[in-house]
């Protein structure tokens, strides 16, 4: 149905006085609005810590997944048009990051360098002969080190594949770190947004309960639900705004500072571990936070007024 | 404009507050319901607001059935019935303006109609000097005059007063209900639920007698008002 201009004044002037209001209730209950934006903060501020330590692990783990190879030899005699078909093949499995060609005379000479290393006159015996002869290999370097045996028995069956070489201690070692990894943040943030959806619920159920005669007037002269609830939701938006804003500015500058002081201090970090810039960190911690925050706020609000309004 | 059909409300405890109570009352009257504390007046006035359901019978306002009306319809239901309460029920942080306004607000009237009408319903109840009092800044017989303004700016048909002159010393409680006759004798319906005998008398009005919740009287009043006996 349409509005007519008159009721839309009123809805504006309604929803105005509404958000009048909600920040009036937050002034008037300083000391509970006070309480709830720090544990709102306090909420936030945790989960962006183990977020920011979460991320920075699994980027670690990640650099580590990207070392472990699997090598895959051909069989003897094999055209190297059967070559660049494995490598076809290969180049099309999801869980490949990116694989190389190593011909024989490359294996040779990686083996040369590592192995006749000072020694470099016995290794000329073999110029004319290379040991290594059947030791063409692709190196396939994985985005997952847990798909590692799918992608192993898929080699292992391809045509002309003679040998697959793949480090299952590893492989296994990372994969197990990562998802514990993942359990335990998935863990942490439940626990963070049960505290904070408790915590919140709490902070509002005092507030209300304070207020409670004002809510009974309000229902005995004919306000709606909506109209009741509108300055409570108003209230829990802005301290779960609020409450979110202040840690994330606070995460931003502490997270930057400490990176700023471990790549100073430890120097020789820097080429072994890379951090994430603060920029990417927090291209998901800004929007996840403020719905967090505003989402608790409101649905802590709502769902506390429920139970009040039934008069 | 209100009818109980054989209305009976029994609390959990199997207490009979009102037990089989029918009357009939017509657009424009004023009608006391009086009775002795626990004799149920104040369940009847709970059960005309629809703040509790009766546990047999019908109950109609305005002409409606209002035990067909579904918790989203109350708020309108209410908005056509103003109501008085013993201890005002006023919002203490808000000015007089403010809390006469607020019946506005809640029925999300325009800016320029609070402007026009709260001016207009404090002139009425003589309260417009002091629209920038606080509640605790005005006399019990103000407060009362602030809900009544309350109750009234909606331009309700009935208006329901319980216990209006409860907390009032005498002057104060004779005035209150001098503007509650005004107020009747421009049409709106009301209903004073009071066991202030002397003031019951002194009205003339029609007089509902409630004893253990049933009705024992239904006296009809002269209805010319006797300012002269003594309250």
């Amino acid at each position: 149905m349409w509005r007519t201009k008159k009721e839309e004044v009123s809805s504006i002037s309604t929803f105005l006085y509404n958000l009048r209001q909600g920040f009036a209730n937050i002034w008037r209950n300083k000391m509970f609005s006070l309480a709830s934006m720090a544990t709102m903060a306090a909420c936030i501020f945790l989960l962006g810590v183990f977020y920011s330590i979460g991320s920075n692990f699994n980027q670690m783990v990640h650099d580590a997944e990207e070392g472990v190879a699997v090598t895959v030899f051909f069989e003897e005699g094999i055209s190297d048009k059967k070559i660049e078909a494995i490598g076809r093949a290969i180049g099309k499995r999801d869980e490949v990051a990116r694989y190389e060609f190593i011909s024989a005379e490359e294996a040779w000479e990686d083996y040369k360098d590592i192995y006749f290393e000072g020694n470099e006159k016995a290794a000329e015996n073999f110029k004319n002969d290379n040991p290594l002869a059947d030791s063409a290999n692709y190196q396939i370097y994985l985005a997952d080190v847990s798909e590692q045996s799918d992608l192993v028995s898929y080699l292992e069956k391809l045509d002309g594949v003679r040998e697959v070489h793949k480090s299952e201690v590893a492989a296994r070692t990372l994969t197990d770190f990562n998802s514990l990894l993942t359990y335990i943040s998935v863990g942490v943030i439940i626990i963070l947004i049960a505290v904070a959806i408790f915590l919140i619920s709490n902070t509002v159920t005092v507030g209300i309960s304070v207020r409670r005669k004002e809510i009974a007037i309000m229902k005995f002269i004919g306000a709606t639900d909506r109209f009741v609830r509108a300055p409570f939701v108003v209230e829990g938006v802005v301290i779960g705004l609020v409450g979110s804003i202040i840690p994330l500015v606070l995460l931003y500058f502490v997270y930057n500072a400490i990176l700023q002081y471990v790549y100073d201090r430890f120097t020789s970090l820097n080429s072994m571990v890379s951090f994430i810039p603060a920029d990417q960190i927090f291209h998901v911690l800004v929007p996840v936070s403020l719905i967090l925050g505003v989402g608790i706020g409101y649905i802590g609000s709502r769902v506390t007024l429920k139970r009040h309004l039934k008069v | 404009m209100i009818e109980l059909r054989h209305v009976t409300k029994k609390y959990e405890e199997g207490i009979h507050a009102v037990n089989d109570i029918s009357l009939h009352i017509l657009p424009g009257e004023f009608v006391f319901i009086v009775g002795d504390s626990g004799s149920g007046k104040s369940t009847l006035i709970k059960l005309l607001l629809k703040e509790l359901e009766p546990t047999s019978g019908r109950v109609f306002v305005n002409g409606k059935d209002i035990g067909l009306i579904s918790h989203r319809q109350i708020p309108k239901f209410r908005r056509n019935v103003g109501v008085v309460f013993q201890n005002f029920r006023l919002l203490e942080d808000r000015n007089v303006y403010e809390n006469v306004a607020f019946a506005l607000r809640v029925v999300e009237a325009p800016r320029s109609r609070i402007k026009k009408r709260v001016p207009l319903m404090l002139s009425l109840v003589g309260l417009a000097a002091k629209y920038r009092s606080l509640p605790k800044q005005l006399s019990g017989g103000e407060q009362q005059r602030v809900a009544i303004a309350r109750a009234l700016i909606n331009e309700p048909k009935i208006l329901l007063a319980d216990e209006p002159t409860g907390n009032l010393d005498a002057a104060n409680a004779w005035e209150i209900m001098k503007l509650l006759e005004e107020i009747n004798q421009k049409g709106t319906t009301v209903v004073v639920v009071t066991h202030n005998m002397d003031i019951v008398r002194a009205m003339n009005k029609r007089v509902i007698t409630i004893q253990k919740g049933t009705v024992v009287e239904d006296k009809k009043g002269r209805g010319e008002f006797n300012q002269y006996i003594s309250v």
